[in-house]
């Protein structure tokens, strides 16, 4: 009975056009957040699995010190509910028939890979299959490559140590594929049982055993921190995100989707605290003719929790209504774009901002000025209602915007966007409170004169309160909408940069002194010009001020990079991505010093000044660091840690050459003819990498289009909740005016240029303020890689001008279709 | 100056039609004063709207001034009620958001009057709120918002005012002062006055008076109106 009592009142309620202004904005809230936060844990999930396959599972953990792990590690994980795997990688010799190669081994176990697949070719001219398993023991699967320089083919044996195998099929692509320099010789991938029996592996030897894992994310963090401890500097575990290549773009990916999601947060807690403030105080008669008939206040108060908590429910369920189909209408899209299942999970770290952000601003921002009601005395209450003082409503508008940023902080975990959007925010306000104090100066004295600009400005001037707050809700409005915009904006372009058409997709290396010239005209002669060719030298670090490196370097992460061979070179100009961040780049005739990649001299705690001494062979070479510079790692060029100048120490050391270059799929085939004449360069293939890579990108684009569009979507939806909580007041005027004799179109055309002027406004205010807060946000979330777009966000201004204008126009419609004495009856 | 023939008025509700004026016919000439009494719901509002072009007839014609109001294009009969007609409201239709002086500013501000601010200042005055130029209407009392509402009428300098109830919120006193403002008007200006009153007291002052019953207009003689006040 009580029950089928509230629905009665709700349906009550929703006969009344406030009510169903706040009905509407909850559940626009409620979708907007809940899709976007459904879609953007999904992508998320979708993209982590798809970079996984890069590790060819979500954890690798390498072992560079040539002894494997202790077993019960392994043990270990798999009690955790963790898939394993193994893989050994080394270097030998093969031997055909007639011929030996060195090739790089990689020994893999039969759960290879976790993630991802092997794309497989059984003979030369098939067609290429995905398989989820590495070659049996006994077999091997070989680069295409080797048949030539090896002159075998499939089927023949091949001897690996003491061991011979049978090459049963071509290995076009693995799944971990991503390049290692100290892997460049052409690829053998045999089964892990077999590398005992080759006996290639002895004491000393160069080998590196790799163990994957694959499971849950809370597995794996739980297994790792149970691991941490015991892991010894040689050992290193490798997440996607720590990935060198595609971490960047999958992070910035993620700030994205948080940035859309927070506000989305925003915007919806925007909508419906206009909404339900607006409805607060049209409510503030009925509240009055309560009290004078003897309800009492707490009584009062009760009641309206109840109402309100009541549309919370409601608001929310039909909110989930319109997000999960349109949550899974988006999963089939983007399960259509990547060709595979996607997962449709309802995640309920997804939901809950959702539900929490409409009720937060249901409460915070409909309930205050109705419980203040109550302690109005009843006799003040039965005359007519002055609005509310702004001064009153101050302290809990300032509160339940705190609550609002809360939770977008909730949200994105992340106080730095906070912060921004907050400073955006206030700068906003500011400017509008001075630019509110300039109207009302420059406009009081103008009186209308029968024209639709001055009727314009008298309309600005005289509803400058409401006009003021809605400017400010436009204005908050379109900053969110712009800042995305220019994130967007700016991460695309980003991306376009990092990765263009031509980026550099095959690696030459091992390129003799004596051939560097040859090779160069080779490939000029095919149109395929090759990048800078640079000297390289491998050497260790083993000295620091004279001081063995071991000692003198006391960071723990720092040594993992002293027992590894590093890559050192020579050149005369610095490469157009690197950044001088210390020191100066070596002089024209300079023979002496060193420049240090960055990261590597903050690992190392290394300064300018610092001697540095490699052993190189035998030799040793000492330079004191004269630079600091920072390297794109993903700018798939030959990068180096350790640069010195030419003509100095390095050139005596043997040193072969190496370069990267652009060649299309279609001039593959001159690979072929370039190995035959340079048998002993490697080359390297990555075209496939970067082409995954671009196919990501792609994907995330798409991604965050369309969450753009919802976004703006919702921004429009919001300034249309805004726009018809004036509406009946706009329309009585409208019908007043026409009763006095104003023609329609001088109705028209004020209306029209006044909402226009105040888009005009909004939209600048609201653009300065994104420029602002992206200028802060810059700084960490996307790594100062931000410029001014004034370009993309100009438009904006004008936008909301013309849709403003629209949006009155459109106010407008009844007042323009019923004769007056109609329309003030019924607005009575 | 305002004929009136057979004037009937029909709104469509969601199950019938109702017939709120039937074949409603009367002449009113320059510069008259005429009241119009009779029951609520009877019909008067609907009539005064009629007259003053604030809606059309669903039958018959208004003729004001020479022109026949239903003949003529929304933004003529705009152009009609700026130059000719001032309107007080039952309701008095004051916007909220502006204030006293900006209320009555707004029909010379439509009607291009150069500097409506003096012009609506001396209006105000008249009916007395000098003092209160800059208060909304929230803030003044129901009569002194009725008298904002004539001001507002007085604005145009009309030909003709239509006057919904112009007393009905005020008490003896203040709607003695505005009974007098009004036929003051009439007698100064010349400006012909129909006015819609349940003040017997005003309604005898007015030249003449009709009755309205169920929407049916009748002009009794004027002996049996006057009958003494009880
Ligand atoms: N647009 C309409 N839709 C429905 N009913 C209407 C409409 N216009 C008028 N009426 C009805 O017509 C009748 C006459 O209305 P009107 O406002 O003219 O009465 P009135 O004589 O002015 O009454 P009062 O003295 O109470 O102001 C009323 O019953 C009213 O409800
Ligand atoms: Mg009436």
């Amino acid at each position: 009975m009580a029950a089928s009592r509230k629905l009665m009142s709700i349906r009550r309620d929703w006969r009344e056009r406030d009510v169903r202004v706040v009905l509407a904005a909850l559940m626009i809230a409620v979708a907007t957040v809940a899709t976007i936060a459904l879609f953007a844990s999904q992508l998320q999930r979708t993209l982590v699995t798809s970079a996984s396959s890069f590790l060819a599972a979500d954890r690798q953990l390498e072992a560079e010190n040539g002894r494997p792990i202790p077993e019960r590690w392994l043990d270990e994980a798999r009690n955790r509910q963790l898939e394993t795997g193994e893989m050994v990688e080394f270097s030998t010799m093969v031997f055909g028939a007639d011929n030996f190669q060195l090739v790089a081994i990689k020994a893999v176990s039969n759960e290879y890979p976790l993630r991802g697949q092997i794309e497989y070719q059984r003979e030369p001219g098939q067609p290429r299959e995905l398989v989820s398993q590495g070659p049996a023991p006994g077999e091997v699967w070989i680069n295409p490559r080797l048949l030539r320089l090896l002159d075998i083919e499939v089927g023949d044996s091949l001897e690996v140590g003491n061991l011979q195998l049978t090459v049963s099929g071509l290995l076009v692509r693995e799944p971990d594929g991503g390049f290692r320099l100290s892997a460049l010789a052409p690829r053998v991938m045999m089964h892990v049982d077999d590398v005992q029996a080759t006996e290639v592996i002895q004491e000393g030897s160069r080998v590196e055993f790799v163990y994957l894992f694959a499971g849950e994310e809370a597995s794996l963090e739980s297994y790792y921190q149970w691991l941490e401890p015991q892991l010894e500097p040689s050992h290193e575990w490798e997440g996607v995100r720590d990935g060198e290549t595609f971490s960047r773009s999958l992070q910035r990916a993620e700030s994205f989707l948080l940035l859309g999601g927070s506000l989305a947060v925003m915007l919806a807690a925007v909508a419906v605290a206009v909404a339900s403030r607006q409805y607060a105080l049209s409510q503030r008669d009925t509240v009055a003719l309560l009290k004078t008939l003897g309800v009492r206040s707490r009584g009062i108060g009760n009641l309206y929790l109840k109402r309100l908590g009541l549309w919370g429910l409601a608001g929310a369920a039909g909110g989930l209504a319109i997000a999960l189909p349109l949550y899974w209408l988006m999963s089939r899209i983007l399960s259509d774009v990547l060709e595979r299942e996607v997962d449709y999970q309802l995640d309920p770290a997804a939901l809950a901002p959702a539900l929490l952000t409409a009720l937060v601003a249901l409460f915070a921002f409909a309930y205050p000025p109705i419980r203040r009601l109550r302690n109005v005395p009843a006799m003040r209450v039965l005359r007519s209602q002055p609005g509310e003082s702004g001064r009153e409503a101050l302290p809990d508008m300032v509160i339940a915007v705190l609550a609002v940023f809360g939770l977008v902080w909730m949200y994105a975990g992340d106080v730095s966007l906070v912060l921004a959007l907050l400073g955006g925010l206030a700068l906003l306000l500011g400017t509008l409170a001075l630019l509110g104090w300039l109207m009302v100066l420059s406009l009081r004295k103008i009186s209308g004169g029968g024209n639709a600009w001055r009727l314009a400005l008298v309309g600005l001037y005289r509803h400058r309160r409401a006009s003021l707050s809605q400017m400010a809700v436009f204005a908050m409005t379109l900053m969110l909408a712009a800042t995305l915009i220019l994130v967007r904006t700016s991460l695309l372009a980003d991306w376009q940069a990092q990765l263009p058409e031509d980026t550099p997709n095959h690696f030459l290396i091992n390129i003799a002194p004596d051939m560097v010239d040859d090779i160069d005209d080779f490939w000029q002669e095919r149109g395929q010009p090759l990048d800078t060719l640079y000297p390289m030298v491998r050497g260790r670090l083993t000295g620091l001020n004279g001081d063995p490196v071991r000692e003198a370097v006391t960071k723990d992460e720092g040594v993992g990079a002293l027992n590894r061979e590093l890559n050192l070179t020579w050149m005369d100009s610095l490469p157009a991505d690197n950044e001088i961040v210390e020191g100066e780049w070596f002089a024209p005739d300079q023979t002496t010093g060193v420049s240090v990649e960055a990261e590597l001299a903050g690992r190392l705690g290394l300064q300018v000044g610092d001697r540095l001494t490699f052993t190189i062979g035998s030799e040793k070479v000492t330079e004191p660091i004269t630079s600091i510079r920072t390297v794109q790692w993903d700018s798939m060029k030959p990068n180096f840690y350790m640069a010195f100048p030419p003509g100095g120490g390095l050139e005596a050391m043997p040193a072969t050459w190496i370069t990267s270059f652009y060649l299309p799929g279609a001039n593959k085939s001159a690979l072929n003819e370039f190995s035959r004449q340079y048998p002993t360069v490697s080359v390297l293939e990555i075209d496939h990498i970067i082409q995954r890579i671009q196919d990501i990108v792609q994907q995330v684009t798409q991604a965050i289009e369309a969450i753009l569009a919802l976004i703006l979507a919702a921004a429009l939806v919001v300034m249309a909740a805004v726009v018809s909580a004036t509406l009946r007041d706009r329309q009585r005027e409208g019908a007043l005016l026409r009763t006095l004799g104003g023609r329609q179109s001088l109705l028209v055309r004020s209306t029209m240029l006044e909402f226009a002027l105040l888009g005009l406004f909004a939209g600048i205010l609201g653009v300065v303020a994104a420029e602002a807060a992206v200028w802060a946000l810059q700084f960490r979330m996307f790594e100062g890689q931000f410029q001014w777009h004034w370009a993309v966000v100009l438009p904006i201004p004008v936008f909301s001008a013309i849709v403003l204008a629209l949006f009155g126009r459109w106010q407008l419609r009844p007042v323009l279709s019923v004769s007056p004495m109609l329309l003030l009856r019924r607005l009575e | 100056m305002l004929k009136v023939s057979n004037l009937t008025h029909q709104v469509s509700l969601e199950t019938d039609t109702l017939t709120i004026l039937q074949g409603v016919s009367l002449e009113i000439n320059r510069g008259e004063s005429v009241a119009i009494v009779g029951r609520s719901g009877s019909g008067k509002t609907t009539l005064l709207g009629l007259l003053a072009g604030l809606d059309t007839p669903t039958e018959g014609t208004v003729e004001l001034d020479g022109a026949v109001i239903s003949k003529l294009s929304e933004d003529e009969r705009a152009k009609l009620r700026a130059q000719r007609v001032g309107f007080v409201f039952q309701s008095f239709q004051l916007l909220p958001a502006l204030t006293a002086l900006e209320n009555v500013m707004l029909p010379l501000e439509l009607g291009g009057v150069e500097s409506p601010g003096k012009k609506a200042r001396e209006l105000l005055e008249r009916v007395g709120l000098g003092e209160r130029l800059n208060h909304t209407p929230r803030q003044l009392s129901g009569g002194e918002q009725q008298r904002v509402a004539i001001a507002r009428a007085f604005a145009s300098d009309p030909v003709v005012l239509f006057a919904d109830e112009p007393t009905g919120n005020l008490d003896n006193r203040t709607g003695q002062a505005v009974s007098d403002l009004l036929m003051a008007l009439n007698r100064e200006q010349g400006t012909t006055l129909v006015m819609v009153t349940h003040d017997e007291r005003l309604a005898r002052r007015c030249a003449r008076q009709f009755n309205i019953e169920a929407g049916v207009l009748s002009e009794p003689n004027v002996q049996r109106v006057a009958e003494p006040v009880s």
